[in-house]
């Protein structure tokens, strides 16, 4: 079986390549990369115009089964994720149960399996139930396919645990990933705490509550030595604290969000939940600082937190209403909306090259006996319309946006498994 | 066909400077002559309080009934909102039965907004959350006014847990229209720095505070901040802000002093502020009646005004 990537613009920021050129993906991996490639009995991918990049990883996806199938399931997910141009997607561990057995985990790379769209790799729970008080089996976890360990959405608020966590793993090269939210901080907020939510008179978390955890849980890598990530950092202190960590030595990462990149705290006027997310949108003083973090280096990953809800779950009360929004099939776009100005190989670094070196899984580069999976895209602007989504998850604050670049075709393993608007499973796709 | 939405009075600025003044005149109008009993005769208007009240509700009713309006109250509780009924299903609801009106008053902030979205009607926000309360501030203009015969340029100082307080939001945003000089006083648990603005300044000194005042309303400080730990102790609260004799003399003679109700005797205030000539509590809850009857009146005749 044999895929040729015909005539795109080839960048590859992990071989420094940046040409005409074609790809050749056969029986999975990447065969070769030249100029006029063979495609006899090959099936072509026609990228004249477009960008060819080594696959798109987002790290922070939630798939949301098992347990809340219906806002989305594995599969679901995964076509929304070949849809957005990622050809993999790291799952986060608050599912119900949580993902805190191998035999959930098995569960999910079964589904995985059988979806046959993106990769998905399972991130296991760092404490049972995500419930902060005992250790999850890390070992028995990582054999079963657990990339990286993360209580997401709930930050670990005992630092006993987290620091015994982090050393009873310590063995595993496997990542530890934080949400980091002091709860206690964070109250009963919905918003971010300033202006907007004073004026409002809505309950307001302070950027202080993300900042604390983060110089804590980047004082526990250092003192456990565990590679630590950040998730979804939103403040500029908390990218203040990332310089000072790694000037210490610690080995950290943060990624950020298209959200926290593109919007602020000034959308709850209407008090309705659309915007409703964790950690919150912060204001603009913040906003410029991840921009900024992107540019200077100091933020690793592009990573969505894609988190579907239900339509009728959003439209709660704002105190009702849950957090979080669909994400993997605007993110490509909303990046490029927020970075014009960033060179796209440093924008493939952050979606590609980096996500697949800190979780360690294949992918990253388009280098001969590489993986096989290769995002097409090109600079064509469009309209975000929910209705036309693959995820379950209809809600994001960006329906009606017009972004300047968009996936136009997902190869997984050599499968051409979106292309034309269409998404097609793999077996499907390699006999077609 | 109207082609504009409804008119509602979710907050004071729902209506325009030169409308709020209109709003006060017509208010302390009827307060000189009772208007007819059939000003909005057989109009349908439904009180929904989710959160009780004592003299709110009964404000509002015996507003409803001075205009002849068709007056139904329903406390909810856990009602159909309650067992997943959504607010625009209520809303669509509500306006089948015909109901014109709606007096809401609800814990969260903002549940009178996502009400009138879905609703072919008018709201008037009774309160919510720590949101909004716009006819406690215009009935607490009413009553400055009636005191100095004016609002513009006035300086007033609005003192307690302003954090959590619908009632001083809303009167932020009517005197900022108005141009009254605010000063807010508090500890810093209950009164943020970002509350500054233009025409809006903090202050944690109360006694420094009080001989600069045309004005001074009192808020409640309730005992659950000690619990939360906002406040150390209510001893410490009233060693700082609590409008006591001491104090009452730093006020100028010619001020008045307002709060909101329901007060706490010996906490924000003792006995004998309540029983200062300056203190104009009864006249502010008189005035209240006077304001909702044109608030409702507004709202009504706003909506037969062809667009």
């Amino acid at each position: 079986m044999k895929t040729v990537v015909r005539g795109g613009r080839v960048i590859d920021p992990s071989l420094g390549l940046d040409a005409l050129l074609d790809v050749v993906i056969e029986n999975g991996f990447i065969s070769e990369i030249a100029e006029h490639a063979d495609t006899a009995y090959a099936r072509v991918v026609d990228a004249t115009g477009a960008i060819v990049a080594p696959g798109f990883i987002d790290m922070h996806v939630h798939l949301r089964e098992p347990g809340f199938t219906h806002k989305e399931t594995i599969a679901t997910g995964a076509a929304a994720a070949v849809a957005g141009g990622f050809t993999a997607v790291a799952c986060m561990a608050n599912t119900e149960p949580a993902l805190d057995s191998a035999t959930i985990v098995a569960d999910v790379l079964r589904r995985a399996e059988a979806a046959g769209l993106a990769r998905v790799y399972p991130i296991g729970a760092v404490t049972k139930a995500r419930a902060g008080i005992e250790l999850a089996p890390y070992h028995l976890l990582a054999d079963a396919g657990c990339v990286a360990f993360s209580d997401d959405g709930s930050t670990v608020e005992n630092a006993l645990v987290l620091r015994n966590a982090a050393r009873y793993a310590s063995d595993l090269t496997s990542i530890f990933i934080s949400h980091c939210e002091d709860p206690k901080l964070k109250g009963d907020a919905v918003m971010n705490e300033g202006g907007p939510s004073t004026r409002l008179g809505l309950p307001g978390s302070p950027g202080l509550a993300e900042d604390i955890i983060v110089a804590r849980d980047l004082l526990i890598a250092e003192d456990t030595g565990k590679p630590w990530h950040i998730a979804h950092v939103s403040t500029a202190t908390s990218l203040d604290l990332m310089r000072w960590a790694r000037s210490r030595g610690v080995r950290a990462t943060c990624e950020v969000t298209p959200h926290h990149l593109l919007l602020l705290d000034d959308r709850f006027d209407t008090y309705r939940a659309d915007a409703k997310v964790n950690p919150p949108l912060r204001a603009e003083r913040d906003r410029e600082a991840l921009l900024a973090g992107v540019r200077d280096g100091t933020i690793d990953v592009f990573a969505t937190d894609h988190a579907p809800h239900g339509l009728d779950e959003k439209a709660q009360l704002l105190s009702e209403a849950p957090v979080g929004f669909s994400g993997l099939e605007i993110a490509l776009g909303a990046y490029a909306a927020a970075l014009p100005d960033v060179p796209l190989a440093r924008m493939i670094e952050l979606h590609s090259v980096n996500p697949a070196r800190i979780l360690g899984v294949p992918g990253g580069s388009l280098a001969v006996g590489s993986v096989g999976d290769v995002t097409v895209f090109a600079e064509r602007p469009w309209t975000v319309d929910t209705r036309l989504f693959h995820s379950k998850g209809r809600n994001t604050p960006f329906d009606g946006a017009t972004f300047p670049r968009r996936a136009l075709a997902t190869i997984v393993g050599g499968a051409v498994v979106y292309e034309h608007g269409r998404v097609l499973p793999r077996d499907e796709a390699l006999h077609s | 066909m109207r082609n504009v939405p409804p008119r509602n009075l979710i907050d004071v600025d729902d209506v325009s400077p030169s409308e709020l003044i209109g709003l006060i005149d017509r208010a302390t109008a009827f307060n000189q002559t009772a208007p007819p009993r059939d000003l909005l005769a057989g109009v349908p208007v439904l009180n929904l309080f989710f959160e009780s009240s004592t003299r709110t509700a009964t404000s509002f009713t015996l507003a409803e009934q001075r205009v002849g309006a068709d007056v139904i109250s329903f406390a909810p509780g856990a009602s159909s909102l309650g067992k997943g009924e959504t607010i625009a299903d209520t809303a669509i609801t509500l306006r089948a039965i015909g109901v014109r009106v709606i007096v809401v008053r609800h814990p969260e902030s903002g549940f009178p907004k996502r009400l009138s979205e879905s609703f072919d009607g008018h709201v008037i926000n009774a309160g919510d959350g720590t949101h909004a309360h716009p006819t406690q501030a215009l009935l607490d203009l009413m009553t400055l006014r009636d005191h100095a015969g004016r609002l513009e340029g006035l300086k007033i100082a609005i003192v307690g847990d302003i954090l959590h307080s619908r009632v001083a939001r809303s009167n932020l945003v009517g005197m900022r229209m108005l141009g009254v000089d605010v000063t807010l006083v508090g500890p810093r648990t209950l009164l943020p720095d970002a509350f500054a603005g233009e025409g809006v300044h903090i202050e944690r000194d109360l006694d420094a505070v009080l001989p600069h005042v045309d004005a001074i309303m009192m808020l409640r400080i309730q005992r659950e901040r000690i619990v939360s730990g906002l406040l150390p102790s209510l001893d410490d609260y009233i060693r700082r802000f609590q409008l006591n004799p001491a104090r009452l003399g730093r006020l100028s003679k010619d001020a008045v002093i307002l709060h909101p109700g329901p007060y706490n005797r010996g906490v924000e205030l003792t006995d004998e502020v309540l029983d200062d000539p300056r203190s104009r509590y009864v006249i502010q809850v008189h005035n209240g009646v006077y304001v909702r009857m044109a608030v409702l009146e507004f709202l009504i005749n706003s909506a037969s005004v062809p667009a």
